[in-house]
């Protein structure tokens, strides 16, 4: 009976700790807003302006990962998903700092803040460190746009690439058995060259891109194509630059994101900010997840290095 | 509760046997120097936190969430006291019917530990959400087995405490949600007959 009465005093600490994990996790949260400007000793009710951040690069993993934690696509538009459905929400405002990301995940993005606007709920872009390419596609389907002096923006443009190792193929002596069912089925291979027929199918894909980037561009901004086009040859630009070729709206900061989104919807000028909040837990997930996707690392360093795609972003 | 009781781990043995043999359970209750009525209330305590962090936990982000781990456990224990003491008197007539003995504050102590599986659903629901795997479908389902487990408990322990079969204790212990069933339906009926009544009469 004894060990017994061990084994349950040991059930009963553990469950003790999962409580005590449990209440910690909660309170980091509310720390975790404290610092981010929202009181939680006296929590906020009522109208206020939601927060969604895009902030890396902007792709889509093939649903959850390794410990669960969904893609960035996933979560933006769970989070614009939840915030919409939010009767409090009455403006949005997308906090970006992306080099941008692969053509759909981006478009994904476009498309989902773009619906919401359509709903009459405002929308503003606050630009960071940068949102250039695919990070500028999606601040062009809010209302307004505000960046920095020095955030880095434009890059609009497609890119797609893979290294030529044929060289060093034939120098270590390494060849290659393809057997393929057509003729494009080994495209962007990194052991022989692109033919013509190749490169033309590739430029023909990336111009199609690029063309629905301008289109979109020019829908979200209220302008048209050909004034957009003489800046959107893939050259980047400061925050300052963007407004002189009218690709934003203002120069600000992200309080000033959010003291505008508050004007645009009318709302007061203290109302509530209704911030992202990731749990400790979440937050060391996210890290392990990194940790774990060691081979994303090394096509992150290395981009030609398998998996090819199409992506609006700025590939310094 | 002494500190050499505490150290004894004596207090355990209704944890353990409310788990793995609510009959002796009860056979330990009618042991002199048991104290299972007080501490019996520790479950449902124990029990109201854990499951307003696990809703706290699969609740979206909301100013209500400050607001329902700081208070909300104190308002949902004394929802569970108040249910369980309800709960507990209807049993206790409905077995008088029978012609057992009034046993009220022993019913109140068994229902009270009956809840202890319940307490279990935290740890269960923290793993769900760490690995984000449909929390809240197995928030419902370990909701659901482990109420199971729960009404086990209780049913094991009116039978012994009553020494009858199990399937008059499984009556005993349904007969509240029964009553309330019946109570609800017939007030639905005469709100219907009064409905009528009101607009064709």
């Amino acid at each position: 009976m004894d060990r017994n009465r061990k084994i349950l005093a040991s059930i009963l600490a553990l469950l003790i700790l999962s409580i005590i994990m449990a209440v910690t996790d909660i309170t980091f949260r509310i720390q975790d807003t404290e610092k981010r400007g929202i009181k939680a000793g006296m929590p906020q009710i009522g109208p206020g302006v939601g927060i969604i951040r895009i902030e890396g690069p902007i792709n889509m993993s093939s649903g959850a990962g390794l410990v669960g934690v969904k893609s960035q696509v996933e979560r933006i538009i769970d989070r614009l998903d939840s915030l919409s459905r939010n009767s409090d929400i009455k403006a949005l405002v997308v906090r970006i700092n992306s080099p941008g990301g692969t053509v759909a995940a981006t478009q994904e993005i476009y498309q989902k803040i773009w619906k919401l606007r359509k709903k009459n709920i405002p929308i503003v872009a606050s630009m960071g460190d940068i949102a250039a390419s695919g990070g500028y596609y999606a601040a062009s389907a809010c209302n307004y746009i505000i960046a920095n002096h020095g955030t880095i923006t434009g890059s609009i443009g497609v890119i797609a690439f893979s290294p030529n190792l044929k060289g060093l193929f034939e120098k270590l002596g390494i060849k290659m058995n393809v057997i393929k069912s057509g003729n494009y089925k080994d495209i962007l291979s990194s052991h022989r060259d692109l033919t013509k027929e190749e490169f033309a199918m590739l430029q023909k894909m990336i111009d199609s891109s690029y063309r629905k980037f301008l289109k979109d561009i020019a829908l979200g901004r209220n302008m048209n194509q050909s004034e957009i086009e003489p800046y959107a040859d893939g050259r980047i630009m400061t925050g300052e630059e963007a407004l002189n070729y009218k690709l934003i709206d203002e120069l600000g900061t992200f309080e000033d994101a959010i003291d505008k989104a508050r004007r645009l919807a009318k709302l007061d000028e203290n109302s509530p900010v209704y911030d992202e909040v990731k749990t400790p837990v979440e937050q060391i997930l996210m890290s392990l997840e990194g940790m774990l996707k060691w081979n994303n690392i090394f096509k992150e360093k290395y981009p030609g290095s398998g998996n090819y795609r199409l992506e609006y972003r700025y590939l310094p | 509760m002494t500190l050499s009781y505490f150290r004894s781990l004596a207090w355990a043995d209704y944890f353990i046997n409310a788990l793995v043999d609510p009959r002796n359970l009860f056979r330990i209750f009618a042991r002199k120097d048991a104290k299972p009525f007080g501490m019996s209330f520790i479950i449902p305590a124990l029990l109201a936190i854990t499951e307003i962090l696990s809703i706290s936990l699969l609740g979206s982000e909301s100013s209500f969430f400050y607001y329902k781990i700081s208070y909300g456990w104190i308002l949902f224990f004394l929802i569970i006291i108040l249910k369980l003491i309800i709960s507990a008197s209807l049993m206790d007539m409905i077995a008088q019917f029978f012609g057992f003995n009034g046993r009220i504050k022993e019913l109140v102590s068994i229902l009270n530990y009956s809840l202890l599986p319940g307490v279990f659903l935290l740890p269960i629901i923290y793993i769900f959400k760490i690995m984000n795997f449909a929390p809240l479908f197995f928030y419902f389902l370990f909701t659901l087995l482990l109420t199971i487990w729960s009404a086990f408990i209780a049913i094991q322990g009116i039978s012994e405490m009553h020494s009858t079969g199990f399937g008059r204790a499984l009556f005993i212990y349904l007969f509240p949600s029964i009553f309330a069933l019946l109570f609800t339906f017939f007030i639905i009926i005469l709100l219907i007959i009064s409905g009528v009544g009101f607009f064709f009469g």
